[in-house]
């Protein structure tokens, strides 16, 4: 009767294209897209040189410092240069402030303007060293995950944070909010008046959630390796023990949040209050380094971020489970609160 | 007389802002179409829903078979069958696929082509549930309420919506249940149906059942067993001037004037004769019989369906 439940939730899920659509196909996507805007350092930068007509010897030094850089100089009279600002093409200006130098940096190209600062700064530090008779180049930047990861890029840092994210919405949204919809639109209640056993549709339902969830995870990893060369570092053992944890916790999550809400409206609500912060503050796509203190600490309590760390230490770095011990601690403390409210609030209409 | 198959005693159910049920009795014998007749919010859902065991009642017992929810739960869902109000499907379910399900969760069920068969779905037997009409997802919401081969099966408003011709068919299948010797139950707010349909009925209003019997006995009881009908063109002109005259009750409907009467045969011709004199507008004038509107009309003061 469990086997018969189970394989008809497949069979109704496979016939579900938006759901297929959400489950499958928009991670692959997301992946495959920011992976590709991430994956190389972009367009070259570009520098503008905005020099009166006469230049120093100091002008001189600093130039040659720039061209041995990456960034391609584009020397331009000051009016000239003016203008290619205002038409906001430059994203970074180098130019005259009395005896030295200053960098204009557009504050709507920050990603170019930004590194294009760097680098110009870099130079002029070499520039500088230069003059004072010691002979660098320039200073070597090594790109590296804590585990020693040496070729880690964008896709590698990305991939498991969005396992964590879907994990994160299928719970909610595949388990939470089906079955405030099936409650509001009395589907339980057809049941409710069979002679089926509640737990038997309900272990069909959460055997059905959790292998779509790990065939999920694993169609993305296989992706990941397809396209960017991306693998496991870590035991597959404690990758699956970790994939496991997460579908749980981010199921009875759902189970819990779904016991709170009649309509399919409140339950949207009450949903993205979860969703959202999680969504931008846990690390998925970006590291909350430069986030004040206080919010990275306040992070760690919601499960999805520790989980992330977590993942991503054991999937690109191969760290042993017991390195993230105090996330997994976290991760397992919301799955049995969770857990626990699901369970004492359920209910079928 | 044997054991009902279904006894209720003393039922109430109190929503926030209305009593639903009002201490409600009920008795249903084994093989017998039995309707809840009641406008809508009567408590005709209501009432049917904890006798399924879905709503938990404030007061009130409940034997089905003899037995009580409590303690013979399973064994009662078992052997009833329901179609609720609405029922809702997963959208892309076939019919052949639901009743199969369904079917699984019971001991003893029948074949899902004989159901099929039953309900006239053998054209959409393969097609998603979202495809079908509204009469033909009710006519599978029924189909389901019979795979079981229940001994008790409840319909809550089996035919509202459907155009007439859909409602004829499913009043077979129901003709057909009884002569296979189920009982059921079933709720209504069309009185012709119940007419047509039930053995006994009840009429239900604001939680209370009015009174019961056989639709025959029901129409009898009223003493005024006829109804004079003027038909006008058009919406009928206020009645209460010639009603306060002729000293007579005169009701202003639609069309028409509906002037009850103990004595069809004595009023007519003055009624007649004295409309002329006043020069009332109509264009016919019938005598029927009462029907099961006029006692809930004459009960209530208001229409089943307003
Ligand atoms: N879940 C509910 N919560 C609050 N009030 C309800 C609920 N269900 C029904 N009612 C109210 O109870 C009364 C009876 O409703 P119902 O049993 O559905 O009547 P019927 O089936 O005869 O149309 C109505 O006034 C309705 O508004
Ligand atoms: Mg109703």
């Amino acid at each position: 009767m469990l086997l018969r439940q189970f394989l008809m939730e497949w069979k109704l899920y496979s016939r579900d294209r938006v759901a297929m659509f959400w489950t499958f196909l928009f991670p692959l996507l997301l992946l495959l897209g920011l992976g590709v805007i991430f994956r190389s350092r972009g367009p070259a930068l570009t520098l503008v040189w905005s020099m009166p007509a006469q230049t120093t010897a100091a002008d001189a030094e600093m130039e040659r410092a720039l061209a041995q850089t990456e960034l391609i100089l584009l020397k331009l009279p000051p009016v000239e240069a003016e203008r290619r600002w205002e038409r906001g093409e430059t994203a970074a200006q180098i130019e005259k402030a009395g005896e030295g130098y200053r960098i204009r940096v557009n504050s709507y190209l920050t990603a170019q303007g930004q590194s294009a600062a760097q680098i110009a700064q870099q130079a002029f530090l070499i520039a500088q060293a230069k003059h004072n008779g010691m002979n660098i180049d320039t200073l070597p930047i090594l790109m590296e995950s804590p585990g020693h990861a040496h070729a880690s890029n964008y896709a590698t840092f990305l991939l498991p944070g969005l396992i964590g994210l879907n994990l994160l919405s299928m719970g909610l949204f595949s388990v939470g909010m089906v079955n405030v919809a099936y409650r509001e639109k009395g589907k339980f209640r057809r049941l409710a008046v069979t002679p089926l056993p509640k737990w038997i549709f309900l272990a069909g339902q959460i055997l059905h959630r959790l292998t779509v969830v790990i065939l999920q995870s694993f169609v993305m990893l296989l992706a990941g390796w397809l396209m960017f060369g991306i693998t496991n570092h870590g035991s597959y053992v404690a990758l699956m023990l970790v994939l496991t944890l997460g579908t749980g916790c981010f199921m009875a999550m759902g189970f819990a949040l779904s016991s709170f809400a009649q309509t399919t409206e409140t339950y949207g609500a009450i949903s993205n209050i979860f969703f959202f912060p999680m969504m931008f503050l846990s690390g998925v796509y970006f590291t909350l380094d430069a986030a004040p203190r206080w919010l990275q600490t306040a992070v760690v309590a919601l499960p999805l971020s520790p989980y992330i760390k977590a993942l991503r230490g054991v999937f690109n770095d191969g760290a042993p489970l017991g390195s993230h011990l105090f996330g997994l601690a976290v991760v397992l403390a919301w799955t049995f609160a969770a857990f626990g409210i699901a369970v004492k609030r359920f209910r079928w209409s | 007389m044997s054991e009902p198959v279904l006894r209720v005693r003393g039922l109430r159910k109190q929503y926030p802002k209305v009593l639903a049920v009002d201490h409600l009795d009920l008795d249903v014998a084994a093989g017998e179409v039995f309707g809840l007749l009641g406008p809508n919010g009567a408590g005709k859902t209501t009432t049917l829903e904890i006798i399924e065991g879905l709503t938990a009642q404030d007061a009130g017992e409940i034997a089905i078979f003899g037995m009580d929810w409590k303690r013979h739960g399973k064994e009662i869902r078992s052997r009833i069958g329901v179609q609720l109000q609405s029922t809702s499907l997963f959208n892309k379910i076939t019919p052949r696929e639901a009743l199969d399900l369904y079917g699984s969760y019971y001991p003893k069920r029948r074949s899902t082509k004989d159901l099929l068969d039953l309900v006239q779905l053998n054209e959409k037997a393969d097609a998603y549930h979202i495809t079908l009409s509204g009469g033909q997802q009710q006519r599978l919401a029924v189909a389901l309420a019979l795979i079981n081969d229940p001994e008790l099966v409840f319909l809550d408003e089996p035919t509202t919506g459907l155009d007439p011709q859909a409602r004829r068919s499913l009043w077979d299948v129901i003709h057909h249940m009884k002569e296979e010797g189920r009982t059921v139950i079933l709720t209504t707010h069309y009185m012709e149906e119940a007419e047509a349909l039930c053995d006994r009925l009840a009429i239900m209003d604001r939680g209370r059942i009015l009174t019961s019997g056989s639709p025959m006995e029901l129409v009898r009881e009223l003493e005024l067993p006829s109804v004079v009908e003027f038909t006008f063109d058009g919406k009928a002109p206020d009645a209460s001037d010639f009603a306060r005259k002729l000293n007579q009750a005169v009701e202003s409907r639609g069309d028409t004037w509906e002037i009850p009467t103990q004595d069809p045969k004595s009023l007519l011709p003055c009624l007649l004769e004295f409309a002329e004199m006043e020069k009332v507008p109509y264009k016919q004038v019938h005598v029927r019989r009462a029907s099961l509107e006029d006692v809930f009309l004459h009960r209530t003061g208001r229409s089943l369906r307003e």
